[in-house]
């Protein structure tokens, strides 16, 4: 375990609150103490980087890898800034390399890598380090998003399609927009057992919505089932059903439900979203698909996955005006929706506009990043294990 | 634009269309005779109706000359002794052709001075060639003495020894001999417009601001010696410099005739990365002037794109958002970054040149790009603009940077504070107020509005000063910028600092006295403040707060003037934030603020236009004004104009018959990063 000085424990504390200020200045505290304390130049590094800082963040994540060249958590807040930075590449691809060799299973390392190349145009190399990353996770979206604009750059629209379609079923936000849609919250309790759920209607929904959210799918299905057996009609319990055939990849049956909860209530936002998300699983019904998404965004205009969704549908046409609006109304909801940003991306490839596309999939790697909250995880094991 | 619609060749028939066949005053297009009614056609008729205009054109606008810096060396394979060995009549004739009034060129110490104190007259020789080729394509030359350009090795005389050409007295002895040597040389040449000693990657070897002063006293006097006439520039950016740097520049920068713009390739990054055609990136360049200028003419210096990642369409649009808003931002000219790329040799897995002069506006071969067509357009259009006729509405609202962006780590106002700065700078510009950038020991009676936008902390002697300004008269918008503000604020602002209430993740807005500050509008709106102050009631307005009743916005009358208080840092969360998603509610709330202000202290907006994206600059003239738009947005749009005067006609600055408006109002269509220049004739 690597020692730290009270300056730098009393940083660590602050930075983790937020106090960025106070963090910094902790930092130098620890610094005029000890200037070779690494960890204290690797938080420094985070913290500038966290206020977009880069030039700081580069001389600071610098000095702690001379200081150490194993220290992981600098490595990654130097790549970071490099890339968020733009324009040197060379650099972050050196960086991304060593990084990817301090953590080999780091799969964040390798989809930078994969960035890094990309914008050198050393896109085989691209291609290879995303392939890498996938092969350490299945379900890396940004990955499967920087495959798809790399085949949109090499072979069109037409096979772009199937790995947009791809990225966006390894997107979790999409299953908050249903969550979202069906009134169910994580309340941090646990979802009930189903054999002690009691029998009535309201129970028994109200668990399987707890168990769908815990993909506890099995489950969830049988209490739905029990439902469904008293009220064939009762729309909630049939975009629930929908929405559990959707997770099990059975399309047909979960647009059979869809459909039957919409003849009985039109009104019913489960449902709309399953039929579409359905519709947009079979490339034929995509026309379908927009007509769904577009009134799902109508109905719940706040909410930035709807215009995602209309935004990949239209994608899918071959709408490209329509589908940058609806992309850009989404990102204007939420500034972080990566799926978004790649969406963007593609369009304005699309339309020729490739600094613009270049933007936004480096915004969309600046949220995924800062959303991922890696620094920590990498500095507390470098801090409990480092040499 | 007409220029951008067709092409030459239709241009030319258009131009000599012989007056019999309708020519000049027949119209394109049947219409009303009235743009009230239909205001986009207006302005297209307008630019159909462009014609060759009667008597002399002027080539190029002698108060803005446009130029392009000519490094010595155009291909990595070249050496240092091959200094300007090339073709350059040719590419003298380009600029000409382009009508480029000025041109950069760049002494070789190491190849004037191969050994102490013995100069090579074929060198010298040489460089008066190279300038007589200038002369003779009717070109200006700044001579800039000492330069970096990583590849010219243009300062690393051998026999310096690895002594520190900016701190060592002997060295620098010897540059002021050589500069006095060449100096003496051409001090005869009229093609000769300045001297420049030296650039920023030069200068950014200078560790402080007394030795950057004193470096440049030295030269500057050695050059004075012998010519008393010519100005002399340091082609150093301050606010850049000092970002990147740490040095002030300013004394140095003093001590010269012009002051310099850059937004070099790592300001951007740091103040408004993203895009460079839209967004607030296209805002820098202008900002930058008003950062640089003080009471010297501001040359925008280095202006192109980085890298070679824009298309050509980008380079272009980009080109064009920096040249107009040079012209409508008061600045002196503009030099561009470099004339041909430099032909680098394939290297992996990627090379950048840091020093930024790898892209130019031609290709490798010569063949100009459209960035250079787009340039030759400019100095079309700006010769019709003449400066000593039309004169740019003075700004009397300043964007104030305060004192501590100056102060070192750990300490980060001097990190958040620009940023907040660029973005009070661009809400006012997208509120359409002639606006510029004052620091905060500058003269305050200069402005009717300053905006202090999230500072953390102000000098004591400031807050007096604010407090006299305010006084006095002014207006003052001040946004909380966290900790405990200085008890001042108490009886400049009336309201009581209750303490500060920590971080948000929302703004919320309710409006308590409409129509006082603008037309406000209620909204909850994401955005991630920093802090917030608890403001309690100390005798001003509450014109709006927050959901929970915390006043957000107040009014105060103060002596004869006005203070405005924004309890959080709007400008700084939106610069921290995603500037390219922030939210609609909370600009739109700083442009009304901000236009309100302005507008009851007299240098509102001259022109009412509907359209933030749009920037618009009007030149008054004694019959006519000259209006330039401005869209800073990739998307077309249509600025919707309104005038207190009642608009008689329009035309093109290019010339053309004047459309008919007899109005107060017309719409004027912009294409993305599109531009319009129109001259007003009022009733």
């Amino acid at each position: 375990m690597i020692p730290r000085s009270p300056h730098l424990t009393l940083a660590e504390g602050l930075a983790r609150r937020g106090n960025l200020q106070q963090a910094v200045e902790a930092c130098y505290a620890a610094l005029r103490i000890n200037e070779s304390e690494q960890l204290a130049h690797a938080l420094l590094a985070e913290l500038m980087l966290s206020g977009d800082f880069y030039d700081e963040a580069i001389t600071s994540a610098t000095r702690a890898i001379e200081i150490d060249p194993a220290c992981s958590p600098a490595y990654l807040a130097l790549g970071l800034a490099y890339d968020r930075q733009g324009g040197m590449w060379d650099q972050s691809i050196l960086v991304w390399h060593e990084l990817a060799e301090v953590e080999p299973d780091l799969v964040t390392a390798h989809v930078q890598l994969g960035e890094a190349f990309s914008a050198a145009a050393f896109d085989d190399q691209a291609i290879e380090a995303w392939r890498r990353a996938l092969e350490l996770d299945s379900s890396e979206a940004r990955a499967m998003y920087n495959l798809a604009i790399a085949a949109l750059k090499k072979e069109g629209m037409a096979t772009a399609l199937p790995g947009f379609r791809r990225a966006g079923e390894l997107d979790p936000s999409q299953d908050d927009l249903f969550f979202a849609l069906a009134g169910i919250h994580d309340d941090g309790n646990p979802a009930p057992d189903p054999s002690e759920v009691p029998a009535d209607r309201q129970s028994r929904l109200g668990a399987a919505g707890a168990l769908a959210f815990e993909e506890d799918l099995f489950a969830a299905a049988e209490l739905i089932r029990l439902v469904l057996d008293e009220d064939p009609d009762d729309v909630e319990a049939l975009g629930l059903a929908a929405y559990l055939y959707l997770k099990q990849e059975a399309v047909n049956e979960a647009m059979a439900c869809a459909l039957r909860a919409l003849t009985v209530s039109a009104r019913t936002p489960t449902a709309v979203y399953a039929l579409g998300v359905a519709f947009a699983k079979r490339p034929s019904l995509n026309r379908n698909a927009t007509r769904v998404f577009s009134a799902l965004a109508r109905a719940v205009p706040a909410h930035p996955m709807p215009h995602v969704l209309y935004g990949e549908s239209l994608l899918g046409q071959q709408k490209y005006g329509l589908a940058a609006g609806s992309y850009r109304r989404a990102i204007t909801l939420d500034p972080a929706c990566v799926r978004a940003r790649f969406g963007l991306a593609a369009v304005l490839l699309t339309e020729g506009r490739h600094a613009e596309a270049a933007w936004e999939m480096r915004r969309a790697a600046y949220h995924d990043t800062r959303r991922q909250g890696l620094f920590w995880t990498l500095y507390t094991a470098y801090a409990e294990g480092g040499s | 634009m007409p220029t951008r619609r067709g092409s030459g060749d239709r241009r030319r028939s258009r131009l000599e269309r012989p007056s019999a066949e309708g020519g000049a005053s027949a119209p394109v297009e049947s219409g009303p005779s009235s743009a009230t009614d239909a205001p986009e056609p207006t302005v297209a008729r307008a630019d159909a109706l462009v014609e060759a205009p009667a008597g002399k054109v002027p080539r190029r606008n002698a108060m803005f000359p446009v130029g392009v810096n000519y490094y010595p060396l155009d291909t990595e394979a070249m050496g240092w002794e091959d200094w300007y060995q090339r073709d350059f009549d040719a590419d003298f004739a380009a600029f000409s052709e382009a009508r480029f009034a000025l041109v950069r060129l760049f002494v070789s110490w190491k190849k004037l001075e191969p050994q102490v104190g013995q100069y090579d007259e074929d060198a010298l020789e040489h460089f008066a060639e190279v300038l007589s080729a200038a002369r003779e394509n009717r070109l200006q030359a700044i001579v800039c003495f000492f330069a970096d350009d990583r590849h010219a090795e243009m300062v690393d005389v051998p026999w310096g020894k690895r002594r520190d050409p900016l701190t060592d007295p002997y060295l620098i002895s010897r540059e002021v001999a050589l500069v006095q040597r060449v100096v003496n040389r051409f001090r005869g040449e009229p093609v000769v417009f300045g001297w420049d000693l030296a650039n920023e990657a030069f200068a950014s070897g200078f560790q402080s601001a007394e030795a950057f002063s004193t470096w440049t006293r030295t030269l500057r006097e050695s050059i004075r010696e012998i010519d008393s006439e010519r100005p002399i520039i340091v082609s150093v950016d301050p606010e850049a410099f000092y970002r990147h740097r740490s040095v002030d520049a300013i004394p140095a920068i003093d001590q010269c005739e012009f002051a310099v713009s850059h937004a070099t390739a790592s300001y951007r990054a740091y103040a408004a990365e993203g895009p460079i055609t839209s967004g607030p990136g296209t805002y820098l360049d202008s900002f930058l002037v008003h950062s640089a200028a003080r009471d010297l003419p501001v040359l925008m210096d280095d202006v192109g794109v980085f890298s070679l990642d824009n298309s050509p369409a980008e380079e272009a649009a980009y080109l064009r958002t920096v040249l107009y808003s040079g012209l409508m931002n008061g600045a002196a000219g503009v030099l561009l970054r470099r004339y041909r790329d430099l032909d680098i040799e394939c290297r992996e897995p990627y090379y950048r040149d840091p020093f930024e002069v790898l892209v130019g506006v031609a290709d490798v071969a010569g063949r100009p790009k459209p960035a250079c067509a787009e340039a030759s357009a400019f100095v079309r259009v700006a010769a019709r603009v003449d400066l000593r006729r039309y004169t740019l509405i003075h700004a009397r609202t300043a964007i104030l940077i305060p004192a501590e962006r100056y102060e070192p780590l750990p300490n980060l106002a001097g990190l958040y504070d620009p940023r907040a700065c660029l973005q009070a700078y661009i809400s006012a510009k997208e509120a359409h107020i002639p606006v510029t950038i004052a620091r905060e020991n500058d003269d305050l009676g200069a402005y009717s509005v300053i905006v202090v936008p999230g500072a953390f902390r102000l000098g004591a002697d400031t807050w007096a000063r604010l407090a006299e300004f305010v006084q006095q008269g002014g207006s003052l918008v001040l946004s909380y910028g966290g900790g405990d503000p200085d008890p001042a604020m108490r009886g400049i602002f009336g309201v009581e600092f209750l303490g500060d209430g920590g971080n948000r993740s929302k703004l919320s807005c309710r409006i308590a006295q409409p129509d006082v500050l603008g037309s406000l509008r209620a909204f909850d709106a994401p955005i991630e403040l920093p802090c917030y102050a608890l403001l309690g009631h100390g005798g001003a307005t509450v014109v709006a707060t927050d959901h929970r009743g915390s006043p957000l916005l107040t009014l105060n009358q103060f002596g004869q003037g006005r203070a405005v208080c924004i309890a959080a840092p709007l400008e700084r969360a939106i610069a921290q934030g995603d500037a390219w998603a922030a939210p609609e509610p909370v600009t739109e709330l700083l442009r009304e603020v901000y236009g309100a202000v302005a507008r009851t202290a007299g240098c509102g907006t001259p022109v009412e236009c509907g359209e933030p994206a749009v920037e618009l600059a009007l030149f008054n003239g004694v019959e006519d004004d000259i209006l330039l738009l401005l869209n800073h947005g990739p998307t077309k749009r249509t600025a919707h104009l309104t005038f207190e005067r009642f608009v008689a006609s329009i035309s093109d600055v290019r010339g053309g018959t004047p459309v008919e408006v007899g109005s107060t109002t017309f719409g004027v269509p912009l294409e993305p990063n599109g531009v319009a220049t129109l001259r007003l004739a009022y009733k």
